[in-house]
């Protein structure tokens, strides 16, 4: 009796198992992903009738297999200016993070300092680069180093000023705790107000990482190649003259593939940092 | 006493003066100090704190508090508990009077000792961090060796009975065991005082229950001196040696009340006639202050 008894809730249990199992599956790709590929699938066919319906040259509006077309034909051309601008870009994210980190903390470790220099850190974001970019050009040449120093500007703000807020956002009884522990400036640093800014850093990189790719192109638009080779702003400069419409949308698909797979890239960094404890990372949890 | 202090050829007269007065300060004050270090390890001198808002937190505040005591400040809100303990722990100063921790401004234990441990509210834990992590925090920021400090933070988590939950994270836990954590972590220093902000007040009857019990072992085993800030006139009777009833606007004391009731305390005294007594008692000196407030 007991032991059929105990086999049946085994059964039951298998039995729950394998419908949790099965069923979440085929329902999340229902509920989530057909509508987006439905979606898709009628946005791409819709734009491949209306340049037909309308009678427009592929100069004007290519249909997506002439986008294609170009996309295979230029390969050669299209990967190598990828390659160029992701090499730019993740050095500008690099430089924007590692002095944008560094300078917050160094700000946030003395009162006197921040107080006379936050204010100005918020003006300066204010300014558009594309405005000043012409002047990083003068000053560090055609080419490379200037499309760098371009995409570190943009990208370098959002991070100094949301590690400051975080820096900034410590909870008052944590830091009581310290004092009571008489923890020194730097302990109270390392042990609580950075790990503190953790989410607050996290999200100026999400922010500023999309944005230094943003800054690579510009700074290729406005800084030219220098004689080496061009990436997605040079190739999009010159397909614009060339009136080469088919492959400016190449290049800007691209430009939006790479801007995505940082992001997303950016974010799994993230939520390894975070994973052990921040709320916003932790969502699978619950 | 009678001190005499010849004048030699020396000194002439106002010399002689200053030295006497000088002498005698010392001779007074060093053994002023001999009885603060033996007996109190609190002592609050005529405190008063008033906010920057004109808010009188606490108004002439004078109470000693005896070593190994367990004292509660029972009181309403905005009666300046919280206030009172918190500048035993040096986290803020006196407008005028002054509180001495063994003897000492508190300020100066923080920085030389681990005399002093704080228990807040929440119970405050570094969510980055294990639960052993954060109650080696304060071994860690005061330095020392580690391994030995990992001994010491793994006995006093055997001690609040979390040592299966070293590693866990502080999201991972109840309330209840977040706040042992919490009191695991201000006992990691092996205090000498514990002081303790309405600490159970987020938690439900029985898990606080289950905790006053396990506060009770520990001040007896460790023979510390508590101070607990409650407003629940059951949870003060139960734990108190004594009780420094407070009442509010102008925060100041309004009664103390000796618990004779015997340690170890068991649940079941909750229901004895002089529990209620005290119950009653502490009841009617906090009701006595409203009414009298209402009359003002």
């Amino acid at each position: 009796m007991a032991m059929s008894e105990v086999e049946m809730t085994k059964k039951q249990q298998a039995l729950v198992a394998a419908g949790k199992k099965q069923k979440p599956f085929a329902s999340t790709f229902k509920e989530l992903y057909l509508g987006p590929i439905i979606a898709f699938i009628l946005f791409l066919s819709l734009w491949q009738m209306i340049p037909s319906v309308l009678g427009l040259p592929h100069y004007i509006l290519p249909k997506p297999t002439d986008v294609w077309e170009a996309t295979v034909s230029d390969w050669s051309l299209l990967q190598e200016a990828i390659r160029i601008t992701i090499f730019e870009s993740v050095i500008g994210f690099f430089l924007s993070a590692v002095i944008g980190i560094g300078v917050s903390v160094l700000l946030a470790s003395s009162k006197i300092l921040e107080r006379s220099i936050y204010p100005y850190a918020i003006i300066l974001q204010t300014i558009p680069v594309v405005a000043v970019a012409p002047i990083v050009v003068i000053w560090f040449g055609a080419g490379f180093n200037s499309i760098v120093v371009i995409s570190f500007l943009i990208g370098f703000f959002p991070v100094i000023s949301n590690t400051l807020m975080g820096l900034n956002s410590v909870d008052k009884s944590m830091d009581e705790l310290f004092t009571l522990y008489n923890a020194s400036k730097w302990q109270r640093m390392w042990k609580l107000r950075i790990p503190a800014a953790m989410p607050y850093m996290m999200a100026g990189l999400k922010i500023s990482c999309t944005l230094s790719i943003v800054g690579a192109i510009v700074g290729e638009y406005v800084a030219g190649i220098g004689g080496g080779n061009g990436g997605l702003g040079y190739a999009i400069t010159v397909a614009a003259i060339q009136v080469k419409t088919s492959f400016l949308f190449s290049c800007g698909i691209a430009a939006a593939i790479l801007g995505i797979s940082f992001y997303l890239l950016v974010s799994l960094f993230s939520k390894m940092m975070l994973g052990s404890w921040h709320e916003s990372a932790m969502k699978s949890d619950k | 006493m009678h001190i005499e202090v010849q004048p030699s050829h020396t000194y002439d007269v106002s010399r002689y003066n200053i030295l006497k007065t000088s002498l005698l300060k010392t001779l007074l004050e060093g053994a002023n100090d001999v009885i603060i270090k033996k007996n109190h390890a609190v002592y609050f001198r005529n405190v008063s704190k008033i906010y920057n808002t004109g808010t009188v937190a606490l108004n002439h505040f004078d109470f000693p508090v005896e070593e190994g005591e367990f004292i509660s400040f029972l009181g309403p809100s905005g009666c300046g508990k919280s206030t009172a303990l918190r500048m035993v722990a040096g986290l803020g100063t006196p407008t005028s009077g002054e509180v001495t921790v063994y003897g000492e401004p508190p300020e100066e234990l923080i920085k030389n000792t681990n005399d002093i441990a704080f228990v807040f509210q929440d119970a405050n834990l570094l969510p980055w961090r294990s639960v052993l992590d954060n109650v080696l925090l304060p071994l860690e920021l005061r330095g020392g060796n580690k391994k030995e400090n990992k001994q010491a933070a793994i006995s006093v988590l055997e001690m609040v009975g979390l040592k299966d939950h070293l590693t866990s994270y502080p999201r991972q836990l109840s309330g209840g065991m977040k706040m042992r954590v919490s009191i695991a972590r201000a006992l990691a220093a092996r205090p000498k005082l514990l002081l303790m902000d309405e600490p159970f007040a987020a938690l439900d009857e029985i898990t606080r229950q289950t905790l006053q019990m396990e506060l009770l072992d520990i001040w007896k085993k460790e023979k510390m001196t508590v101070l607990f800030v409650t407003h629940n006139v059951y949870e003060a009777v139960f734990l108190s040696s004594k009780i420094a009833v407070m009442s509010a606007r102008p925060g100041r004391l309004s009664s103390v009340i000796d618990v004779n009731l015997p340690y170890p305390r068991e649940l079941g005294m909750r229901t004895h006639p002089a529990f209620s007594d005290y119950v009653d008692r502490a009841s009617a000196s906090l009701e006595n202050d409203e009414k009298r407030k209402e009359t003002v």
